[in-house]
């Protein structure tokens, strides 16, 4: 069975201005113990995607419709509250991009960790604790109890973040949303954090939703790439191949453009322009206008159409 | 902690007798004396002596000394414009009516605003909202003479449920209490639906959703918590305030309150009244920050636990 | 020759409360310590390091935005330590700044041509029209629209606004330029373009840049030299291309490791150093093995193993 399942999802919020479509017909699905990444840059969706499919955006104003959109066969669109709040957390749990805001600074990070187990699971708070005090062991805290008894601002941010990965593990989701996880964090950092994040992620047979700007994160943890720009999903595919061979213009010059690849001080291969407005995004493609390739035709939208094994684009000027 | 209060109390102390001194000399640098008034002439050779039966001619440092060392010793003097009593028996007296009413005020406008405010912050952009600011901003504009008089108009005068003033029997208290509420009661809701606000746009509430905890769990536990933190320090300020009564409320339904004091005692020049009225809410003032700045300190871990690395 | 700016034996410390009351107590924090640094002329140097490494609070030290606790910032060879405000003030002009945060640098209140004519007001340089012309003709430099100078800042892309801000401090002709993140919050798309135009504009002024940044991809392809930076010092500088590959510190090393690799080809399973394991592998060299002359110490110090390669070692 698929863990996630979104077909042809739209987020819009209305403004003043005019309504922000932030996601723009999107599909992708997760398999059991498939990790995914997507990879866009701000405005692009990505994480709107995923805030959509847990329903964790305020609706109004957000305005979410979908053929599909399902969390382990779980029909997400007409859950209750009830549902979408036992499903969160149990069935899919999420990290985010800022440990430092992500805890309430009130409470301990034990109170708050327990408080997920208790959320879910009727077990004991000393068995909660006992399990949290384990559950930071595994994410490599050296001194479980004092960590239980800190306070969020008494810790750093790579200690926060996994406190964050504990807590998000604690009742054995079958998902794993990671949204922009390490962005945050010094480099060190995150090269620890990724290397839990996955370490983790195959010991426990999740699935992984890697969700990031970043190609280097992409390319050092997830299987299977979603490229996303403007709303839509330009591309996506098998990490290897999307890699070795990018097929749409637009994560070919995002590739090319990111800098230190090569020895020597250079010029780098910039993309001209700027980001598509939310509000009005160029018709068709939404790359067509910084497209070197781009045509009369790309003012249509392109279909998303498979290339090559398990690889699909939407580009009218492929192959 | 206990060096924090100490020193506090040591301000609070500098504090009283600064404000002490500059009430009184700014008192005396107000032109005439309690004698003066045009509509009880005195000669001057009585006015002299009266001044001299109160202490009035000695030079203003002596003054100044005597009244000071009087209330160390929890003399307040006698007030001119009543002197069959004390200052503080009048106090006993007539603040009694003030507490009651500003005191039953706030605690029947305070949680009924707070409820106000938090269903505004939490359906937000609906008409729960609109109302709650409807009613706030009401509150907040229109003077509390004119709902003091709409209310005597409605339920005294056309229903005829209750009476129009005095203050003898508990069923006299509820307009003036009612009229009175309106002013925490708006202040409450709008301050507590911007501090919801400020609270539910926090990551950490999102963070909260995606665990699956339930939005009872949230509201009531996490925001409400954090919401708390700056609304402490205005709620207890904010309560001594009002607890010294209202002029207008009292004017209105013909109180027998301390708020004719506040204004008969400059006009009078009835020094001894004037400086234990400002002296007391001084002292409540400092008093109340004082217990409100250690409640934010016991409710925020940040100041109760202490630093940390970052 | 004289280079653009010459840090020797910077320090500064701050003083952090760690008990208030009647009789507070403060902690040393020492942020800056025993920097040396040259930026030659007309070259770019990366400063680079963690958070709390204390490379921002060099670049302010630098442009004399923090006082120094000790030690001497030359600007072509004038020590400007020693200037008062009015000599300072004039000063600035040779000496800019770009931040990372550019939504919060640039008056929300004032048109872009405005913002960037501002310093030239400041400093009672050319007419009012003067001061206009100038200003779209830098904004055009710097790729925005002539049109672009009746705008306001939030109107402006972050790309667009880290533009005005390169824009505002090149109007002077500054010799140095601190550019502290000028690239961290732009997306990856426009990131390239924000370093082709401070490549492109150091080579067409003859500018010299100090590049503060986390980033080391971006220090790679935009630096000659690079300095980098742990807990207040500096532990390793060379040449760029140097450090990239024969990195002789292990914090260096450490912080080139954790870079994820663009190969997915080539993923591996790392090995991290606590920093108690980086500083008992600080390198020990024997004095007679430097390029330069050093005296023997157990505490480290910053010495040359090369012509152009300084690293922190324990000399022998």
């Amino acid at each position: 069975m698929r863990l996630v399942d979104i077909e042809n999802l739209t987020v819009d919020f209305p403004q003043h201005e005019g309504t922000v479509q932030a996601v723009r017909g999107v599909s992708w699905h997760l398999a059991a113990g498939e990790s995914l990444g997507i990879v866009g840059e701000s405005g692009s969706g990505k994480s709107v995607t995923c805030m959509a499919l847990l329903r964790l955006l305020r609706e109004p104003p957000a305005k979410i419709t979908a053929d599909r959109l399902e969390l382990v066969g779980e029909n997400m669109l007409t859950a209750d509250r009830h549902k979408l709040a036992s499903i969160r957390g149990r069935v899919a749990a999420m990290v985010f991009q800022d440990p430092m805001t992500a805890f309430d600074p009130v409470f301990t990070i034990g109170h708050q960790i327990i408080e997920t187990i208790q959320a879910h699971r009727s077990v004991s708070k000393s068995q909660a604790k006992a399990e949290a005090s384990s559950l930071l062991a595994k994410v490599e805290i050296k001194n479980p109890a004092a960590m239980l008894e800190s306070y969020p601002h008494q810790l750093s941010g790579g200690m926060l973040q996994r406190a964050m990965i504990a807590m998000a593990l604690s009742c054995r989701p079958q998902i794993l949303v990671a949204d922009e996880p390490t962005t945050a964090l010094d480099v060190t950092i995150q090269a620890q954090i990724l290397q839990l994040i996955k370490g983790l992620q195959s010991e426990l047979g999740m699935g992984l939703v890697m969700i990031t700007h970043d190609l280097g994160v992409i390319a050092e943890t997830v299987d299977r790439v979603v490229v996303m720009y403007g709303g839509r999903v330009m591309e996506e595919g098998p990490v290897q191949s999307i890699f070795d061979a990018p097929a749409h213009p637009y994560t070919q010059a995002l590739l090319r453009s990111i800098p230190g690849q090569t020895p020597g001080r250079h010029r780098l291969i910039e993309i001209s322009g700027g980001s598509p407005s939310p509000v009005h995004p160029p018709a068709g493609c939404p790359f067509h206008p910084r497209c070197d390739r781009a045509d009369a035709k790309c003012k249509e939208t392109p279909p998303f159409m498979a290339i090559a094994e398990s690889r699909h684009a939407a580009c009218w000027r492929l192959p | 902690m206990i060096r924090y209060i100490a020193g506090r109390l040591l301000s609070i102390l500098l504090t009283f007798f600064v404000m002490s001194l500059i009430i009184f000399l700014m008192m005396h640098a107000v032109p005439g004396g309690p004698f003066d008034g045009n509509d009880m002439p005195v000669s001057d050779a009585v006015k002299a002596k009266l001044n001299a039966s109160l202490g009035l001619d000695k030079p203003l440092y002596v003054q100044y000394f005597k009244y000071m060392w009087g209330v160390l010793h929890f003399d307040f003097g006698v007030p001119f414009q009543s002197p069959g009593e004390t200052v503080l028996e009048l106090l006993a007296r007539a603040w009694p009516p003030s507490l009651i009413l500003g005191g039953l005020g706030v605690l029947i406008g305070a949680p009924l605003g707070i409820l106000l405010g938090m269903a505004a912050a939490l359906r937000r952009n609906t008409w729960v909202d609109y109302l709650a600011s409807a009613v706030a901003t009401l509150g907040l504009t229109i003077p509390v003479f004119v709902t003091s008089m709409m209310l005597i108009l409605i339920f005294a005068v056309w229903l005829g449920w209750l009476p129009a003033s005095g203050w003898g029997k508990p069923n006299s208290w509820i307009l003036p209490i009612i009229a009175y509420a309106t002013i925490p009661l708006a202040t409450y809701a709008r301050y507590t639906r911007s501090a919801m606000l400020d609270v539910l746009n926090k990551p950490f509430v999102t963070v909260l959703r995606a665990k699956g905890l339930p939005e009872r769990k949230i509201i009531f536990q996490h925001v409400l918590r954090n919401a708390a933190l700056p609304m402490v320090t205005v709620f207890l300020p904010m309560f001594i305030g009002t607890a010294t009564g209202s002029i207008f409320v009292e004017a209105m339904f013909r109180i027998p309150g301390l708020g004719a004091y506040f204004v008969s005692s400059i006009e009078l020049r009835d020094y001894s009244l004037e400086m234990a009225l400002i002296l007391m809410i001084t002292m409540m003032f400092c008093v109340s920050y004082l217990l409100s700045d250690i409640a934010y300190a016991l409710l925020n871990p940040r100041i109760r636990v202490g630093g940390g690395e970052r | 020759m004289t280079p653009a700016l010459e840090l020797r034996g910077l320090n500064k410390s701050f003083h952090l409360k760690t008990k208030g009351g009647f009789f507070p107590s403060y902690t040393e924090l020492r942020a800056v310590r025993d920097v040396n640094l040259v930026l030659p002329t007309n070259s770019i140097v990366g400063l680079v390091g963690e958070s709390g490494s204390g490379k921002s609070t060099t670049g302010m030290l630098a442009m004399r935005l923090l006082e120094p606790t000790s030690g001497q910032i030359l600007v072509d060879g004038t020590d400007i330590t020693m200037l008062d405000h009015i000599a300072l003030k004039s000063f600035r002009r040779k000496m800019q700044v770009v931040f990372q945060d550019s939504y919060s640098a640039l008056d929300p209140m004032m048109t872009l041509q405005q913002i960037v004519a501002e310093p030239l007001h400041i400093h009672h340089i050319g007419t009012l029209s003067e001061q206009k012309a100038a200003a779209l003709d830098m904004l055009e430099r710097v790729g925005l629209d002539r049109r672009y100078g009746g705008r306001y800042s939030h109107e402006l892309s972050g790309g667009q606004r880290q533009r005005v801000a390169i824009a505002r401090a090149l109007i002077l002709k500054p010799t140095v330029l601190v550019a502290d993140e000028p690239t961290s919050a732009l997306d990856v798309s426009v990131k390239a373009q924000i370093i082709n135009l401070l490549l492109d504009l150091q080579k067409e002024r003859g500018l010299s840049i100090l590049f503060i940044s986390h980033d080391l991809s971006v220090v790679r392809a935009l630096t000659d030299e690079v300095a980098v930076m742990c807990d207040g010092r500096i532990v390793e500088r060379a040449a760029t291309e140097t450090i990239f590959t024969t990195p002789r510190h292990p914090y260096t090393r450490a912080l080139l490791d954790a870079i994820p690799v663009l190969n997915p080809h080539l993923r591996r399973t790392r090995m991290f150093l606590s920093r108690e394991q980086i500083n008992a592998a600080t390198p020990r060299l024997r004095a007679i093995d430097l390029a330069a002359k050093c005296d023997p110490s157990a505490i480290p110090q910053l010495v040359a193993i090369n012509t152009n390669h300084h690293v922190e070692a324990i000399v022998t």
